[in-house]
């Protein structure tokens, strides 16, 4: 299935360079003050938090796959297709119980909405 | 330098100077990670670490089966209704896209002072971090005559995807019609809560359709159906009227092979003609071998901030093997969950950050009551710091309020989509 694992590629790219993208941001005060520990300190949240972030997504993948990337023709909604906004809105109105369904309803109910937010973040549409 | 050079790099020299680093991390790019059991919690283990350490972790996975058979999904094989093919997968992606290593071999023991695995076949491993995923035991000799009987074919299991899935059915479509069919239920916990009541409804719909005046019973030692419980009792009353009987708080203590007879702790002996006897359950062989099985001598006791064996350092347990948290089942699912909370962990301590404070998993469990329509349970657990333990959040997760074949349709997007994000 090379389209997959385009996507997939395509996915993975995208959030490896934004980790980059972090570290090389913070990458520049981290070799000039060498021993501040509060650079030190940001450094290692930015990437831990980031990593948290993407552990969290995680949860969702087992049913819409991993970065919400679905299996093709696999009778589960795609979320790939949502960005960040709609992700959201669906998520919380899972989550009021406006929106009904058979799982979801009571999944969301499980997460902060601060989780929630996070989740839209990583796996919408970029 | 590429990209995963300095990604690794980065990572790792952020934790040699980062003060609140909780261990002294080592290069990420170095660092052996090994992986025992290629089930739903070490797959999908070694994909993680691999993909949250961009890469850059070396991560050796020993499994001794060539290809991943998934026991969700293996009732509807023994009831006829579905194939091995349906439920087989490869392991061949976990090293073609995700850079890890494939061992088919068996770990015979763990060295924790040399940091070593020793393999079956002889040679030795190093590890920094060990993830042990080894699933479930049967403990055949707690009932009298089991281990006798599975010997000499009168008894199955099929708790283990694979053969006895395929054995088990053999033996359905050779049983005469007004044959019986009986399984026996140990104490919880077992591996999958839901399984031994799914699997009555799927020999009822084998027999419905082949063999209408067979019965199913069900013996089980607990005090009720242990999930899912009024959803099964209808869908019995309504799908399989007369045919499926359930007997409560019976306890199976020993098998005679000759006479295919069960023997209860209580009640008087019954005979059937085919006998699926499933015995009390602990944590895999190398847990208990290698002394990390802490409670009661039969589940590993967890840190569940990064799923550490509490009797040893770097040796991480996942999925069935582990003592559970309140409401946790042994599940798939559950498996899968375990392996992203620790992978990251791991990740985080090989680098030196900070192990996540807030880890959150989830479960969803569907079981088919005839050969499409399906009834599900799903939780959601969050890690509560008070108490070092993961608890369900109030007012969250639920069952189905009746078997729908939309359901079916997702059971088999889950099945799909989870063995993808396992081993693809």
């Amino acid at each position: 299935m090379p389209l997959i694992h385009f996507q997939q590629l395509m996915k993975f790219s995208a959030i490896n360079l934004s980790l980059l993208g972090l570290i090389l941001i913070t990458s520049p005060s981290f070799a000039q003050t060498s021993a501040s520990n509060m650079n030190n300190r940001s450094l290692a949240a930015t990437s831990a938090s980031n990593m948290n972030n993407r552990s969290l997504a995680a949860t969702c993948a087992n049913c819409h796959g991993t970065n919400g990337v679905v299996v093709p023709n696999s009778g589960m909604p795609d979320i790939g297709q949502l960005s960040k906004d709609e992700m959201l809105t669906k998520l919380m109105a899972y989550k009021s119980g406006a929106q009904p369904g058979t799982i979801m309803p009571q999944l969301a109910k499980g997460y902060t909405d601060e989780q929630l937010n996070t989740i839209a973040s990583v796996l919408g549409k970029k | 330098m590429n990209r995963r050079h300095f990604l690794g790099q980065s990572l790792a020299s952020a934790g040699l100077l980062a003060g609140c680093a909780s261990s002294a991390p080592i290069n990420i790019s170095k660092a052996q990670v090994v992986v025992i059991g290629g089930g739903y919690g070490g797959a999908t283990a070694a994909k993680y670490i691999r993909m949250f350490s961009n890469n850059t972790a070396q991560v050796t996975l020993i499994e001794p089966n060539a290809d991943f058979i998934s026991c969700p999904m293996s009732n509807l094989v023994i009831g006829g209704s579905r194939t091995m093919a349906e439920i087989t997968s490869p392991y061949e992606n976990l090293s073609k896209r995700h850079g890890v290593k494939l061992i088919k071999d068996m770990v015979e023991s763990i060295d924790q002072k040399q940091k070593t695995v020793k393999l079956a076949s002889g040679s030795t491993i190093k590890y920094d971090k060990l993830v042990v995923s080894p699933g479930v035991n049967l403990m055949m000799d707690q009932i009298k005559g089991l281990a006798e009987a599975n010997q000499a074919g009168v008894t199955i299991q099929a708790w283990k995807a694979g053969p006895e899935t395929v054995a088990l059915h053999q033996q359905l479509a050779a049983m005469r019609d007004g044959g019986v069919y009986a399984i026996s239920i140990p104490e919880a916990p077992f591996r999958c809560p839901p399984g031994p009541y799914e699997r009555a409804c799927q020999v009822a719909s084998y027999f419905k359709k082949n063999k209408p005046k067979s019965k199913v019973l069900i013996f089980d030692a607990n005090a009720d159906i242990v999930s899912k419980a009024g959803l099964f009792r209808k869908a019995w009353a309504t799908l399989y009227p007369g045919m499926i009987e359930y007997h409560p708080k019976f306890n199976v203590v020993a098998v005679d092979a000759k006479t295919k007879t069960l023997k209860f702790e209580v009640q008087d002996d019954v005979k059937a003609d085919v006998l699926n006897i499933l015995p009390l359950m602990r944590a895999g062989d190398i847990a208990v071998k290698s002394g990390i099985a802490n409670a009661n001598g039969r589940w590993v006791q967890v840190n569940f901030l990064n799923f550490e064996a509490t009797a040893a350092k770097d040796i991480h347990v996942l999925g069935d093997s582990i003592q559970v948290a309140p409401l946790m089942p042994k599940s798939g699912h559950m498996a899968n969950s375990h392996a992203k909370v620790a992978a990251a962990a791991i990740v985080a301590e090989l680098g030196g950050l900070e192990v996540n404070s807030a880890p959150v998993l989830t479960n969803t469990c569907y079981s088919f009551v005839d050969a499409t329509q399906v009834v599900h349970v799903a939780s959601v657990h969050q890690y509560n710091a008070e108490e070092k333990t993961f608890k369900t959040v109030p007012g969250s997760g639920g069952l189905s309020p009746e078997p729908t074949t939309l359901e079916g349709i997702y059971a088999w997007g889950w099945a799909k989509n989870i063995w993808a994000d396992s081993l693809a």
